[in-house]
Parts: C-alpha cells; structure tokens; sequence
C-alpha cells in the first residue's frame, strides 16, 4: 500500500509541471497555431532567476514572485520582436524559436558555466501522508501547481480576456471583426504562457540538476502534453499531463529511464493514430 | 513557406554549368588540396546525405523532420554494431552492415511514418513528434550502453572491401574518396530525376493541397510515408557509410544538434534544390569547424543567430535570395538606361 502511495505521489510531483509547462504551451498553440521551442527555456530562465535571487539572498517565494514577472517580460519582447512576424509561416516560427532557444541555453552557458546552479529547496522536512513519510516541498508544490492550473481555468472560463481568448482560437477572423483586438490578446497569451514556464521552471529547481539544457526534456514531454490531450483546452492540458506524467513514473518502476521514455512515445504515438484529435475534444 | 518552386521548372541554363564545376571541383579535391583536407570533405559529404534525404522529405512535400540526424544515426550504428558484436568476418560484415544500418532506419521510419502519417499528423505536429524522436533516439544511445558503448562509442569497425585484383581489400583513401563523391552525386542525380517529372509534381500538389490531391485520386498518406522511409534511407546510407569510413561512432551523430544542423543546410542552401542543401552542407560544416577551433562553445550560438537570419533573411536560400536581388539590379539598371 504504501509503494502505491509513494508512487503516485512521485507521479503527481511529474505531472504537475507538465500541466504549468503544457498550459503554457497549449495555449500558445491552440490560439495562435505558434509552436513555441523555446518554450522549454523559459522554464530554464525561471530555475535560473531562483539561482541568481537565492545566491543574492534573496527567498524562494521571492523568486516565485518575481520570476513569472521576468518570464513574461521577455516573452513579451519574443514575441515582439520574432513571432509576431511569422503568424502567416509555421514552420518558420518553429525554426526561429529554435534559434532562439539556442541563442538562449549557450547565452546562459556562456554566462553561468556548465556546471549545475545551486539552489534551496525552502522546506527540508517532510510529512506523513496516509502513512508514508514524503517531502513536504514537494507536497507544497503540487498543491501550489493545481492552484495555478485552477485559477488558469477560472480565467479562461469567467472572466473578459478568456472569453476574448476563447473566441480567438474558435474564429480568428470573427473575433476581429467584433472588435477583439487579437494582437493585443496574442501578446498578453503568449506572456501569460512564458510567465507559466517560469513559474514552472522554478518549482522545479530544487528536484534536478539547474543547467542551461535542463529545459529541452521538459519542452519534448509537454508537447506530447499537449499533442495528447489536445490542443487549446485546460483538461486537454490536465488529461495530456495524466497520461505522459503517469506513464513514465509507472513505467520508471518497472524498466530503466531511458526505455521508459521510449515507451512514452510509442505510447503516445499509437494514441494520436487512435485519437489524432487527442483525448479531450474542444 | 514561400510557394517559389523551381521543381518542375526548366533549370536555366547557367545552373548546369554550377552543378558542372561543382562536380568537376568535388572529384578533383584530393588532387587538389591534400589528402587531410579531403578526408574533412569527404565526412562532410556523407553528412551532406542527411540534408538530401530531408530536402527529398522537406523540400518536395513540405513536412519538415525535426529528427533525420536519427536516421543517421541509426544507419551508422546499425553498421557498427552488426559488423563489431555479431563476429562476423570483416569482409563480409562491413557489407552486412551496411544494408542492416539502412534496414533498420527504414524500419523505423515505416513505422513511426505510418502510426504519424496515416494517424493524419500533418505540419507542426509530425515536426514536432519528430523533435522528440530525436531526444528519445539521444537517450536510447546513451543508456543502453552495452550495445551502443554509450558515451564512449564504438570503435573498430570494419571498412568495405572491395575486390580487387589481390582479393578483397579496402580502398585507399583517395579512391574511397571518389567511392563516396559518387555515391552522393548519384544519390543526388537519381533524387532529381524521380522528382522531376509527375512524380515531383504529385508531391507539390500535395504540399500545396492535399485534400484536392486526394480529391484527384492520389493516396497522398501512402506518398508521404514512402517520402519519408525513402528520405531516411537516403540518411541511413549516408551513416551508414560513414561508419564504416570513420571507423567509429559515438553519441553526437544521433539527436538534436545534428538533426537541426540539417534543418539549417537545407534552408540556407535553398529547400528543393537538392544540390543547394548539399553545397550548403559542406560549407557550414567547414565554417563550423573554424568557429569551433576559436571556442566550442561559440558554434550552437551562431547556429541559433543562423536560424533566426534563415527566417527573416534568407526564406528561400542564400542563393535564390541572392539571385533574386541581382536581378532587382539589372532590372533597375535598365530602366536608367
């Protein structure tokens, strides 16, 4: 009873920050088509704002703050300065946001050097959960995880900018003939999803090792995220994180890592000719 | 992408002369600039097969692979393992793995293409499910280290031998050299021929509409999936042969850096000449080498600012922009006078 219980927590821990970096994604690409690739690094930039505030002293919950801020400010400028232009040409953006990710893990690398960034986890202690002793950090963070997910729902769902959203990604033109100001929703989404990355990237910091690559298996996993649970759709998105995260914490227990994320794709390749349409339909 | 297509265009006439003196530089080389430097050519060529395989994939249906380096790879580490672990003699193993290296990755592809294409992933996503395939094909190299060395690689693997007339032996460098020129060039020349025609045609139509392809009565799922075994075979050749060249493979020839290194030949080179991605190939591939004697790790910095210039710079290849503003010249040119 117990091996269960520690193995679906391990699988929650996975799965919740693949529903904050699949979110992010999803809805970058349910909206505006964009496949963002360097996705993944926002997710990097969050781990490394907790390096760089905890090094100054700063607190973990301040760089929960403050990282988000960071993360949607240069999303903001990405979006600005490469993929506004590339609306029309697909397979472009997904070239240039390589390129930036890129310019972004060697920038780092450049900057910070190879070797892993020291961060905290802010609580040591752990808890007793139906008879299992478990790090309360991690607790904490799927809970602080499925917070987020929950109010990214309630924004979406209730208020003014998620119906703007919504109208959005059913009929761009329409929305635009009603008056919604699509480029200006563009931006702010895409802000809101590269602030989700970083909010990611720095509750995960204290479980891995901070390199300027840690991003890159994060963004492979959250597109099968989102290839799986179907684009544009926050139960997409929590549904597609079920599937990956589950599977691969499962499966870690039976064969070693590398077959199990072997398996994930085949998994999750025989489910898109099953479902091309992914497991949540919008 | 730019709809400019030149596939079933006339070549002018000037682009003979190109292929010619390229052709005519390519297998005079050895002679020309010393044994060393044409042994860099020469690896450079075979991994120029890669960017001929995805510009067949790429450059005539329009479906970009984010993952071809894994084709390679698989070729290559096919090869290896077949004519190292299976003690096989070495004459007959160097070829044996050869065929199983491109068998495999052929394999593969059938099976990844029909569970994506016939699953109607189409686009971004087959791109993207092809970027994860290259991150997995990564991992797998990696851990399972007893068959593929893992870091470390594999080493000793046998070259192909041919006879000759003191029975079999490998060949000299220089004519393993011309051996290779020739296996890409007639790659190249047999992949223009079959898209020159209809069959080229066919793919464009299904590039630029493939609803209408199918309303025309063209089992268009079926096309891609052969584009796509046949682009990887293609790659598959070109590693596999690069095995038995080299003599060694390790982790860097399967994945992610390789397999965007291609996407960057290809687009710079000009997506659906064939020849352009190869030339490109060869030039970044030396350019790479310059910058990576300053610092290693300056060069996936300039890949990530050649990207980003691909895009907004160069749509449709450093050659086809280039031309493009000659022309506007002339043309200005004339009408002053």
């Amino acid at each position: 009873m117990g091996a269960v219980i520690t193995i679906s927590l391990n699988a929650m821990t996975l799965i919740s920050i693949l529903m904050l970096v699949g979110l992010g994604l999803a809805i970058i690409y349910g909206l505006m088509g964009v496949i963002n690739l360097s996705h993944g690094d926002f997710v990097t930039i969050g781990a490394f704002c907790l390096a760089i505030i905890q090094g100054l002293g700063g607190s973990f919950w301040l760089a929960l703050l403050i990282a988000p801020l960071i993360g949607a400010l240069l999303g903001f400028l990405t979006e600005q300065a490469i993929i506004r232009f590339l609306y029309a040409r697909p397979l472009a953006t997904i070239m240039a946001t390589w390129g930036l990710s890129l310019i972004i893990q060697q920038s780092l690398q450049l900057i910070f050097g190879a070797a892993p960034q020291k961060v905290f986890s802010p609580l040591t202690t752990s808890i007793n959960l139906l008879g299992v002793n478990y790090p309360s950090y991690r607790v904490v963070m799927v809970a602080l995880s499925i917070a987020i997910i929950v109010m990214a729902f309630v924004i979406i769902r209730k208020t003014k900018f998620g119906l703007d959203l919504r109208t959005i990604i059913q009929d761009r033109d329409m929305a635009e003939a009603l008056g919604i100001d699509t480029k200006f929703v563009y931006s702010i989404a895409f802000s809101l999803g590269t602030a989700l990355a970083a909010i990611a990237g720095v509750l995960l910091a204290p479980l891995t090792a901070v390199i300027a690559q840690m991003g890159i298996n994060y963004l492979a996993k959250s597109f099968f995220v989102v290839i799986v649970g179907g684009a544009g759709s926050v139960p997409g998105v929590v549904a597609g994180s079920l599937f990956v995260g589950g599977t691969e914490t499962l499966l870690n227990y039976i064969v070693p890592t590398t077959l199990s994320q072997a398996l994930v794709l085949v998994f999750a390749i025989i489910l898109v000719r099953v479902r091309p349409s992914g497991l949540v339909r919008t | 992408m730019g709809r400019i297509s030149i596939s079933h265009t006339p070549l002018p006439k000037m682009s003979y002369l190109v292929i010619l003196l390229v052709i005519a530089f390519v297998y005079s080389a050895p002679l020309i600039v010393g044994t060393y430097s044409a042994s860099l050519l020469r690896d450079a060529m075979l991994f120029s097969m890669i960017a001929l395989g995805l510009d067949y994939l790429w450059g005539k249906t329009g479906t970009l692979s984010f993952g071809h380096a894994t084709f390679f790879g698989a070729g290559a580490y096919g090869a290896a393992i077949v004519s190292t672990k299976l003690g096989l003699d070495p004459t007959l193993g160097s070829w044996l793995g050869l065929i199983s290296g491109v068998s495999i990755a052929m394999l593969i592809a059938l099976v990844v293409g029909y569970f994506l294409i016939f699953g109607g992933v189409r686009g971004s996503y087959f791109t993207i499910v092809t970027l994860a395939l290259a991150v997995i094909s990564e991992h797998v190299i990696v851990g399972w280290s007893d068959i593929t060395g893992g870091d470390a690689g594999l080493l000793g693997i046998p070259p192909l031998f041919f006879p000759t007339l003191s029975g079999l032996a490998p060949l000299s460098p220089v004519v393993l050299y011309w051996f290779i020129a020739s296996v890409v060039c007639l790659t190249a020349l047999s992949l223009w021929w079959v898209c020159s025609g209809r069959y080229g045609l066919i793919l464009k139509t299904i590039e630029d509409n493939e609803e209408r392809a199918q309303a025309l009565g063209h089992n268009t799922s079926q096309h891609l999936l052969t584009v796509f075994v046949g682009s990887s075979a293609v790659a598959a050749l070109g590693g596999a042969l690069y095995a038995s060249t080299v003599g060694f493979v390790a982790k860097d020839i399967v994945g992610l850096i390789l397999s965007t290194q291609v996407i960057i030949w290809v687009a710079i080179g000009g997506r659906g000449t064939l020849i352009g991605p190869v030339i490109a190939a060869i030039f970044v591939i030396w350019f790479e080498q310059r910058i990576s004697s300053i610092n290693v790790q300056l060069w996936p910095l300039f890949m990530g600012f050649l990207f980003i210039l691909a895009v907004f710079v160069f749509p449709n290849g450093v050659l086809r922009t280039l031309v493009g503003i000659l022309r506007k010249l002339g043309q200005r040119l004339e009408h002053r006078v």
